[in-house]
This record gives C-alpha cells, structure tokens and sequence, in this order.
C-alpha cells in the first residue's frame, strides 16, 4: 500500500433493488487523509453507496475499491482497513458500551485493546456510561457508541453516514472535532450530513449526488466558487441616482448590490459600472455557500 | 483464503464468549425454564406414567427415560440459542456487524455453533442431575454412565448439528413468527417421535419403520447406549448417520449464511 494509493474509488458503480436503480453509475476517488463529504438529498443513494463499500450490499455493476483491493474479492483485507458508522441506531440486548467494544475488537482479531478502548471512550464522553446497556443510553450516546465501535481496531478509511444525525449542536461541534483530530491522525474519511453549513467548514473535497447519479464533485471551496454568485456590495459615500445594470440586485440609500458569477472579476464589475472611485466607501463581497451550491445543483431538475 | 488473519483464533472465540455470555445474561429463561421443563417431564411421565409402563429391555422407564430427556434438552437448546442469537441480532441490527468486521464465514458458524453446544451441554447436565435425583428417591440408587465416551460424542454431534439447524433456519427466516414455528411445527415432532419416551420396539410396524428416517432417533439412541449400554438402532450405524446429520446440517448452514441477507427485520 504505498501512500498516495486512494483509500477509496468508486469505479462506475450501481446498485439496483429490485427494478429500483438507487445508484446509476457513479464515480469518485477519496484522496489520502481528506475529509470527503458525500451529500445529497434524502433518497439519493447516499447510504446505498456506503452499503456497498462495506459488502452489506452488493453492487449490480461497476467497483468499489479500497487501497486498490476490490471489496468483493478481497473483503477480508478492505473490511479490516474500514470502520463503518452506520446510519440506524445498532441495539445489542443484554451487553453494555465496555463489553460491546471488547467484542468489536476481538471481531478485528485484537485480543488487548484497553488502551485504545478507554481512550476512544473518554474522547466520545462515554467513559462514565461504559456500564450501561445501548437501551439506557440517550440517542446522542448511541450514535457516538456507533462512533466508538467503528475505531476500536484504528482504521485507516472511515466511514460516517450521518454522524451527527439526532446529536445536539454542542456535541455535534465536539464530534466535528474529533473528526478533524482524526485526520490530523492519518485517517482518511469519507461523511454522509445534511448540515451542510458543518459540510462546508469540515470537508476538503464534497460530491453532490441526486436521484442517484453524481453531479459534482471537487474542492469544497472550489465547487462554491464555480457554482454560486458572489454577492458584492458597494458601499458609497454619497446617495446616487438610480443606475441600471444586469447584474444588479437592488439599490439602497448608500449601497448597489451585485451578483457575480464566477466568470466575473470584481474590478470587471466596477469599470462597468464607470463609478467615482472617489465616492467608493468600501467594498463588501461575500462568496456564496455550500448550501447555495447545492440547491443550485439539486434544484435545478428534479 | 488462508492469509494470517484468517487463522487468527481471536475472532473465533470472541465471538463464542459472547454466545456464552448471552445465555448466560438471561439464565433464567435460558437455562432455568429447561430446568422446570425437565422436571415436569420426569414427575409426569417418569414417576407417575413409569409405574405403568414395562419396557422389552428390562431396564425401569425411569432409567430409559433419562437419556431421552437430556439428549432432548441438549437438543433443542443448542437449537434455541443460535437461532434466537442470529434472530435477535437480525432484530437489533446487529448481524449487520458480523457482516462489516473481518469475521469469516467459518468463524461465525463454529462460534454460533459451539456457543449452542455449550448451552445445550449445560442443560443437558442439569437434566441429567435432575433425573438422578428421581431415580434416587425411587429407586435408591444412582444411575450411571456406562460408556462415557460414546456419550459425550453424541451430545457433541447433535449439539452441534442442532445448533447448526438453528443458525440455519434463523438466516432463512424473515420474521420471529418463522423461526418460532419452525422450532414449534418441526423441531418439537421429530423429537418426540425420535424415541425419547418409548422404544421403536413397541410400536406398530408402520411407525417403527418411518421412525427409522428420523434422524433423533439415532442421536437419542446413541445417548441411551452411553449412560445405560443399550439401544435400539446399531451404535456404529447410529454413529454414521449422526455425523452426516451434521455434515448436511453444517453445509446448509453455511448455504444460508451466504445467501441470506444481513439486514435487519
Ligand atoms: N433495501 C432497499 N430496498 C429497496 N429500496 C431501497 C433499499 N435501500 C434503499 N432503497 C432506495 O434506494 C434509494 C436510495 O436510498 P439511500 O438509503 O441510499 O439514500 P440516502 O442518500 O442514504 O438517503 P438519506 O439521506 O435519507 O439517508 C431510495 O429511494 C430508497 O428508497
Ligand atoms: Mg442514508
């Protein structure tokens, strides 16, 4: 396994439910020690994606490689790499957090794994609750249980669909945390959300799917930048007569708001427009966001 | 397939812990009922039935019904436990995690199955200490095991073989209703008409000879010439026919688990 060899591709991959097809053909890399963030609207195909990786579900055709190993031939080796945090809430009847995550690691083949268990265990906030069974445990504590089972055995590709499903805003940072933490790590990982805000700050790289076919997929900041409108605004000194201008979104006492694609540079804008450089008191731009993105992308025919 | 993960024992008996730990968690319905179970049986048709009844090979009914009790209890306890395992994991989501762990399909077959054995060993044995104290207090005597040995083989091969039935028929089933009549219809007629209360020798012809096709008949039987020496099949036939219950039994097993789905009901 040398180190640039992608922790994940997924190579024309689809997956059919009966005559259903949930995933049409999709295709991605994960970069080594990235936070990729996979999104999409409930439904796309997200969860059937991951499925697939981790040999729940098997594709109908195309491939999805970890480390360059094929999950269906080698299972045994991708499976021993991945931690998977499932999306629904795993109950496990008579056993509490301790005697679950003990099992998990000996279900990887690690027979002492107290060190790595009390850690992973102080670092979700679960050490006190180590006793309890999954049913008295809150649903926050749940998902953050699925959390620590997927890195008893220090997987090197994680995956986390929907982490923070349930969770509250305060956890839901400390996890995002944790995440970064990870990484930092060495652990390459690959998320599911629909907080897309969270999205935005966390993930280096982001595909959009949508009724199952991939229809971005790039740098997070790049993607924004190519695919919403800068809002720019031009804060004058003095009041201005009205003006015209396409790309116009409205005028106020002192201030012109503008849209700006991508294409555009500010200064294109601003000889356009033939101001007084004089009269400029400043310049506001704000880039557009993620969510922007998406609903430009997940909107536009559905 | 034989990398050195593969061979590791660490996931194997992780995983038989865990089947023993589980049965061991809810003891009262999983050991304690079999417990009350056996008793009733041995009061009922043991001790009160038994005065009445005269068997060919002259040994009292009590003494005949022992083996028979606690190769039954063997039985479908090791029955029981897989599959309320695999079914209450397939319930909880749980068998999604056998699934995306490096756990083989080898490992997750023998560990269910022993883990049926061990239970299905356990109440076995209460069931035995239970008939001894019958026998005790109306004979006053304690029975003996003839050909321990022998005796340990069957309940090996049967628990085994059943526990094996069990995993078997929990992957297959889609809902708790399947399973549990699976265990109700099927399971529970074959064991009783496998010999457990009375000898094939004194029925009528027809059910002796279809009896001959039930396989219990010869697990049973092979308990029965381990703790008292005789039985009423051939050892040695009883013992092939045994072993490829659970060659069948372990080769469906494994069928099931790789067609049937993991995810949860
Ligand atoms: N086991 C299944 N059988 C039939 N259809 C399924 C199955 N699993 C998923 N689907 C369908 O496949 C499509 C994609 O589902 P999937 O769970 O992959 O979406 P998702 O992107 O994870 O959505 P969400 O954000 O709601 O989790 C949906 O239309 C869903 O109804
Ligand atoms: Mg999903």
């Amino acid at each position: 396994m040398s180190a640039d060899q992608s922790p994940l591709e997924i190579k024309g991959l689809r997956k059919s439910y009966g005559s259903f097809e949930a995933v049409k053909g999709v295709s991605f890399d994960v970069r080594p020690g990235e936070i990729f963030g996979l999104l999409g609207p409930n439904g796309a195909g997200k969860t059937s994606i991951i499925s697939v990786v981790v040999t729940l579900e098997r594709p109908s055709a195309g491939q999805a490689l970890v480390f360059g190993q094929d999950v269906q031939v080698n299972p045994r080796y991708t499976k021993s790499v991945i931690g998977y945090v499932p999306q629904e809430i795993i109950n496990h009847g008579f056993f509490n957090v301790e005697e679950i995550l003990s099992f998990y690691s000996g279900y990887f083949g690690k027979r002492k794994n107290q060190d790595r268990m009390e850690w992973i265990l102080q670092r979700l906030q679960l050490w006190e609750h180590r006793k309890k069974k999954v049913k008295q445990l809150s649903g926050g504590m749940k998902r953050r249980l699925l959390i620590a089972k997927a890195l008893v055995h220090e997987p090197k590709l994680l995956l986390l669909d929907e982490p923070t499903a349930g969770v509250d805003i305060e956890l839901r940072c400390s996890l995002w945390d944790f995440v970064v933490e990870l990484k930092k790590m060495g652990v390459t990982i690959l998320l599911t959300t629909h907080y897309l805000e969270e999205a935005e700050k966390l993930c280096d790289r982001v595909a959009i799917i949508h009724q199952g076919e991939l229809r971005c997929v790039g740098e997070t900041h790049g993607l924004i930048h190519e695919l919403t409108q800068r809002q720019v605004v031009v804060v004058l000194k003095s009041e201005l007569k009205p003006i015209r201008h396409p790309l116009l979104v409205a005028q106020r006492e002192h201030e012109l708001e503008f849209r700006l694609p991508a294409s555009m540079a500010v200064g294109e804008l601003l000889l356009e427009l033939g101001l007084d450089m004089a009269v400029v008191q400043d310049l506001r731009i704000s880039e557009g966001s993620l969510e922007d993105a998406f609903q430009c992308i997940v909107g536009e025919k559905s | 397939m034989s990398s050195k993960a593969q061979l590791s024992w660490v996931p194997f008996f992780t995983l038989f812990r865990r089947e023993c730990m589980r049965f061991q968690k809810v003891a009262a319905q999983t050991l304690l009922t079999p417990l009350i179970n056996s008793s009733l049986y041995l009061l009922i048709f043991g001790v009160s039935l038994g005065q009445h009844i005269s068997l060919v090979s002259g040994v009292s009914y009590l003494a005949f019904l022992i083996p028979g009790l606690v190769m039954m209890s063997c039985l479908n306890n090791a029955f029981q436990n897989s599959s309320s395992s695999v079914g209450g994991a397939k319930f909880a989501g749980e068998l999604e995690d056998f699934k995306v762990t490096p756990l083989s399909e080898q490992q997750i077959i023998w560990a269910l199955s022993f883990g049926g054995l061990a239970r299905g060993l356990i109440v076995g044995f209460i069931t035995y200490l239970v008939g001894q104290a019958f026998y005790f207090l109306t004979h006053g005597a304690w029975l003996g095991v003839e050909h321990p040995l022998i005796l340990l083989f069957f309940l090996i091969v049967g628990g085994l073989a059943f526990a094996q039935l069990g995993l078997m028929v929990a992957f297959w089933a889609k809902t708790f209703d399947q399973l549990s009549v699976v265990g109700g219809f099927i399971l529970l007629p074959l064991l009783y008409l496998g010999g457990v209360f009375f000898s094939i020798e004194s029925l009528h012809p027809f059910w002796r000879n279809l009896a001959q096709f039930n396989p219990l008949l010869y697990l049973i039987n092979g308990v029965r010439y381990g703790i008292l020496g005789i039985s009423d099949v051939p050892l040695g036939f009883a013992a092939v026919v045994s072993l490829l219950a659970l060659l069948l039994m372990y080769v469906l097993a494994l069928r099931l688990l790789r067609v049937s789905s993991f995810s949860r009901w």
